[in-house]
């Protein structure tokens, strides 16, 4: 690959997936047990990157913390958006450490090494701005793109209408002209967004799509991280050492003999699982989780520092970080219809989110799609149906 | 107190290595630094002030060479001028020598020089050195063998290392101070700590006391001062080079306040297990004590102050005591284990008390966040606190560290019965700590008493010695006066310093007997006009007298006093920030210190 540095943009907070980025932007939810943005960086190590300019700005010093001065041996440097005005802007912000083509990705997508290699190699050839493209059923929610000989004829953001195919994967090529073009950008209601660039390259040059076909995931809303957790470990993208076939346990981690563990799971560093506890299938647990005895954890995200006490029944969650759990806690599962600000999402497979540091004395049960804010405390015996927003006391 | 490098075959590139490795050695001092090469000759280049402005000096100067040294110092024995800058050379030029340490008999030696006619240049002790070796070159030796005689005359501690002209040799030996090799291909570095070199080698040999290094195009030796060979075994070193960066902060000890969730897991990793409720501390074997001694200065002092009171309540006699003040006058001592708490393992004070201890026969154990230090080599055990490098010369991350550890050693060595409830703790902190640090508004406080005349910081029990190092870390980064007390104590005389201008800072966790009288000295406080900062947990009503208060989650008490700790370190760092403080290498001051 003859481009060797990427400029990561993880400076948005990803507000669809709010009450989880309280404390930390999107790219830092988990994927699997890591965050999102690890993947990001394992594909552009993998692809030979050598310089990681990563864009930070809300909660960075999450990310800071996290990777601190390098990933994998690569030097990761820092820029940061004081304020977020666009993806446009994020890039711009990493102008002055960018000498030669980058690399431009989205901070808060799962991708793999082999697409970045593409768009890559598509850019060193062409010369041409290059994007991936990506085959999706659904085209609403994304840049819809169409593709005419290997040169994107239209971009079109979250489209209406029309028969799209493919959108815009997020991972661009792109010669140093590119902050050029985005000076030249107007501001749409102050924000410079990258996508209005690119259309207006689209008029003026020719962009290359580039179509792969490795793995792309987005977690849109909370309950996505279900689904980003099934991918990751059905690839085995995960960095504990595989005690058997689909089953990764951290060598620090201390699982009772006890307790059984039914793959794909796992199992990261410190963490305490106690007899008789059943631990999956589809199951994620970040660093330093604590699963009491009796405990039943299935298809659920439980991230760093969260307890669950004994005799509890977790299908379908997914926690923030430090969420205690007392005894007995019950989440039975979906089916259910989930409610994000005013709008209704019928029948997700969701258990309950519930966000960090969230405290439930024991005995408490959830309906399913329940949504519970940070630092929530719910007293012994409650029942949450539905959301329960940030900082409040729940009594019976 | 000083940093020392030198490098033999990196040819061209050998000036930038040691200015490089000086940088990486900062740390250890900055009030003035420089370097020799041995080009046939032998040039010196130094200056007063920190590696940038030697390295802005260097571009006026033609050095070069591909053996070299060089120093960054902290003063000891006269001021940081440029004439005391090191390296020092001999009357004829040819001689080239750095130096860590103190020479205790330099008085006799200069003046045995003077006597014999050489003239001296500095006011330091190290001069002594090259002039020692022009004599012994004079009276016809060879250059090593003139090494060798020049430092055996040499009493008290020292790191040196020496070049001279028409050799392509460095020459250095160690006595108390510290010194480790770096094994390149072709190419052999000597530092007095390894980030000196770790960017170009893992490969480490630690000299030991009364050994001797000889570093040439061959690669490198190791005999003792009288030329005995001595076997060395290589070392590799675990951490990443790059783990000294700052990760997009502007101060290493922000960055290392932020790190300390991080590093509290490593401490604990694999040496709790809350199922069954034990707590494993590797190998130190069954120790049981009947009594322990901690020895400490500084920062680690205080995380002592807060380890005998673990020991105490388990039921065993347990003191602190100043490192400097025991090694000479040493307490009787009995059957206890006397614990030296010294994050790098190079504090001359505590290894000086350890020793102290050592002779009159007692077990020693250090605790400390270094591995292959001195103390961890000279003690008979050694506990690890697994920080990972501290680069901010005021002590962070490694003061909450040696909190956990303390807590694991006393907690392994002794039987409570039930410890279930202080693993939980241990094994919640480092959740905890990032909640304080996510949602502390420490900043907001700093900017109110930006201007204060002096800050108060008062405790009790666990508590105590938090306010001690929440005035330590005040004074340090801040340079403004800051003391703390024991709470009870303020009305003991401190009460007179009270005034509008001078917030207290009072610690209260828990709602049982130390939290009531903590509050009654808080209203003492608040009736004299103090504005006061609570750090709480909301379990006592502290927060009803207090003007500001730095919210802590309930928890052990013990954990308590970690989370307390986190909220005043960054009320320090803020404070210090808004004065525009040099934070990371405040005047003055030296991370490790390793002159008594």
């Amino acid at each position: 690959m003859e481009i060797d540095t990427a400029v990561v943009l993880a400076a948005g907070e990803g507000t669809r997936l709010r009450p989880l980025t309280r404390n930390r932007p999107k790219p830092m939810l988990p994927a699997g047990n890591r965050p999102i943005l690890a993947h990001v960086f394992d594909a552009l190590v993998e692809a030979g990157v050598e310089r990681l300019l990563t864009v930070v700005g809300y909660k960075r010093d999450r990310v800071q913390d996290h990777f601190g001065p390098t990933y994998r041996g690569v030097p990761i440097t820092y820029v940061t958006q004081h304020k977020q005005l666009g993806s446009g802007h994020a890039l711009l912000q990493a102008q002055s450490a960018v000498d030669g083509p980058t690399l431009v990705l989205n901070g808060d997508r799962l991708i793999d090494a082999g697409t970045v290699e593409a768009v890559a190699d598509t850019f060193s050839t062409t010369g041409d701005p290059s994007l991936a493209v990506v085959e999706r059923q659904d085209t609403r929610r994304y840049g819809a793109v169409e593709v005419r000989d290997g040169v994107i004829s239209d971009l079109v953001e979250k489209p209406r209408e029309g028969d799209y195919r493919l959108i815009n994967g997020g991972v661009y090529a792109f010669s140093a002209a590119i902050f050029d073009a985005i000076e030249e950008t107007s501001r749409e209601e102050g924000e410079l967004a990258l996508t209005d660039t690119l259309a207006n390259l689209i008029e003026s040059n020719r962009v290359r799509g580039v179509e792969v076909d490795g793995m792309w995931v987005d977690a849109t809303y909370p309950w996505d991280l279900l689904t980003v957790a099934r991918e990751v470990l059905a690839r085995g993208r995960v960095v504990e050492s595989a005690r058997r076939e689909q089953v990764w346990i951290d060598d620090s981690a201390r699982v009772h003999n006890e307790a059984v563990v039914q793959g794909p799971v796992v199992i990261g560093p410190d963490c305490e699982v106690g007899p008789d506890a059943i631990v999956g299938p589809d199951v994620a647990l970040g660093a330093n989780v604590t699963v009491g005895a009796n405990t039943v954890v299935q298809r659920s995200v439980l991230d760093a520092d969260t307890r669950v006490d004994a005799g509890s029944t977790l299908l379908q969650t997914v926690t923030g970080q430090d969420v205690h759990l007392g005894a007995s806690t019950v989440v039975p599962g979906g089916p259910a219809d989930v409610q994000v600000g005013t709008r209704v999402f019928e029948d997700q497979r969701l258990g309950a989110v519930i966000a960090d540091r969230a405290r439930a004395r024991g005995d408490v049960s959830f309906s399913p799609g329940s949504l519970v804010g940070p630092n929530v405390t719910l007293d012994a015996g409650v029942t949450v149906d539905g959301n329960v927003d940030e900082g409040v006391e729940v009594t019976r | 107190m000083c940093g020392i490098i030198g490098c033999v075959g990196r040819d061209d590139a050998t000036l930038e290595t040691l200015v490089h490795g000086l940088s990486k050695l900062e740390y250890r001092g900055y009030d003035s630094a420089g370097v020799a090469m041995a080009n046939g000759g032998v040039d010196v280049v130094k200056t007063s002030g920190e590696i940038d402005d030697l390295r802005e000096t260097l571009e006026g100067s033609a050095l070069t060479g591909d053996v070299g040294i060089g120093h960054t110092r902290w003063s000891t024995h006269g001021p940081p001028t440029d004439a005391n800058a090191h390296p020092h050379q001999d009357c004829t030029g040819d001689v080239a020598v750095v130096h860590n340490g103190i020479i205790e008999n330099y008085q006799s030696l200069r003046d045995e020089l003077v006597g014999a006619g050489h003239t001296f240049t500095s006011d330091t002790d190290t001069e002594v050195v090259p002039h020692l070796v022009e004599d012994a070159l004079e009276a016809g030796v060879d250059p090593e063998r003139a090494v060798r005689d020049a430092v055996s005359r040499l009493e008290g501690s020292y790191a040196v290392a020496v070049v001279i002209a028409g050799e392509e040799t460095v020459y250095a030996a160690r006595n108390d101070s510290p010194l480790v090799l770096g094994l390149g291909e072709g190419e052999t570095f000597l530092a007095s700590d390894v980030p000196a070199f770790r960017d170009f080698t893992d490969q480490v040999v630690y000299l030991a006391d009364g050994e001797f290094a000889k570093l040439d195009a061959e690669g490198w030796t190791v005999t003792t001062l009288d030329g005995e060979p001595v076997e060395k075994d290589v070392d590799t070193i675990e951490w990443d080079p790059e783990e000294t960066g700052k990760s997009g902060y502007d101060h290493y000890m922000l960055k290392e306040i932020h790190e300390q969730p991080r590093a509290l897991r490593q401490c604990l990793r694999g040496r709790v297990d809350e199922m069954a409720g034990t707590v494993d501390i590797e190998d130190l074997g069954d120790l049981s004590p009947t009594g322990v001694q901690f020895v400490a200065c500084g920062t680690s002092y205080h995380a002592a102050l807060y380890g005998a009171q673990l020991f105490r309540e388990a039921g065993i006699p347990a003191q602190a005591f100043l490192a400097s003040e025991y090694a000479t006058s040493v307490p009787p001592i009995g059957d206890a284990l006397v614990v030296g708490v010294t994050q790098s393992g190079e504090t001359a004070d505590t290894l000086s008390a350890l020793r102290a201890a050592r002779k009159r026969g007692a077990r020693t154990m250090t605790v400390t966040n270094v591995v292959g230090s001195t103390a961890a080599r000279e003690c008979d055990h050694a506990f690890y606190i697994r920080a990972g490098p501290e680069i901010g010369v005021a002590a962070s991350k490694t003061f909450s560290s040696q909190q956990v550890a303390l807590n694991l050693l006393a907690l392994g060595m002794t039987n409570t019965g039930d410890v279930r409830e202080i693993i939980t703790a241990l094994r919640e902190l480092p959740g905890n700590v990032q909640r304080v640090l996510d949602e502390s508004v420490a900043e907001d406080v700093a900017e109110v008493y930006e201007d204060a005349g002096a800050y108060f910081f008062i405790g009790r029990g666990y508590q105590y010695p938090v306010a001690l190092e929440g005035a330590l870390k005040m004074k340090e980064i801040t340079y403004k006066h800051a003391e703390g007390f024991a709470s009870g104590e303020l009305k003991h005389g401190p009460l007179a310093l009270v005034t509008e201008n001078t917030p207290v800072f009072a610690v209260v966790t828990g709602d049982g007997e130390q939290a009531r009288k903590t509050v009654g000295n808080v209203k003492e406080v608040e009736a004299r006009d103090a504005p006061v900062v609570a750090i709480s947990d909301g379990q006592s009503d502290v927060d009803r007298y207090a003007d500001h208060v730095l919210e802590l989650p309930e928890t052990h008490p013990r954990a308590a006093a970690v989370l307390a700790n986190t909220h005043l370190q960054l009320v320090s760092y803020h404070v210090a920030n808004l004065l525009g403080r040099n934070i990371d290498k405040p005047r003055n001051l030296a991370k490790s210190v390793t002159v008594e």
